[in-house]
């Protein structure tokens, strides 16, 4: 699986996260191949995320509600499908 | 509630700072587990570590009782304080320490500042 292919998660994560918080700044990175033969890790990569993102929205939320927020734009069904995710969030 | 629901709450109501993790304190089986678990033990904190590997109705239980997806989850007198990006956010920021102050837990100061000085 590449980046490129449009249903992979590094897209599903992007196009969620940029519907709900129209962010100025959105790096998704897939982290997995640091994890190989970690627990969760699987080939092709996609298990392990670190997200950095950086919207006006999250101005005046206490970090518990930004990652709530974040959580709810990727939904279950998604997270479901990750491993371990990384949220470093800001305005 | 559910009866891990009730286990839970009794556990985070008589507990003062309890960790649900992915193995346990002495050793962790997961990155995030192990790096909250450490920032506890660094800093002197007494807590309670629940290995939620051991109990499939608690690994589950958890994530509805705090409606948060993720392991591990950091409980200081009953409250949901988050996991750990937010843990160790709050280690850096001072506010962990602030929290401590707040609830009345005890923890090693000194600890924390070389924690914050090793990561400025």
């Amino acid at each position: 699986m590449t980046h490129s292919n449009p249903t992979s998660v590094t897209t599903q994560i992007r196009q969620r996260l940029e519907h709900a918080f129209a962010p100025h700044v959105l790096d998704v990175v897939d982290d997995s191949e640091s994890h190989r033969g970690h627990a969760g890790f699987r080939e092709g990569g996609e298990s392990h995320f670190n997200v950095r993102i950086r919207a006006g929205i999250f101005e005046g939320q206490s970090r518990i509600a930004r990652h709530r927020a974040v959580h709810d734009a990727l939904g279950a069904d998604l997270i479901s499908q990750i491993h371990a995710l990384s949220l470093d969030i800001g305005t | 509630m559910t009866d891990a629901k009730t286990q839970i709450d009794e556990t985070v109501k008589s507990n003062d700072v309890v960790l649900y993790m992915k193995g346990t304190k002495e050793m962790p089986q997961c990155g995030f587990s192990s790096r909250v678990a450490g920032v506890l033990n660094y800093m002197g904190v007494q807590f309670s570590d629940i290995n939620v590997l051991s109990d499939e109705n608690i690994r589950q239980g958890i994530k509805d009782y705090s409606d948060w997806p993720t392991i591990p989850q950091l409980y200081v007198k009953g409250e949901f304080i988050g996991g750990c990006d937010i843990v160790t956010e709050m280690t850096i920021s001072g506010e962990l320490d602030t929290l401590f102050d707040d609830k009345g837990v005890a923890y090693n100061k000194e600890a924390a500042d070389k924690i914050r000085e090793a990561n400025s």
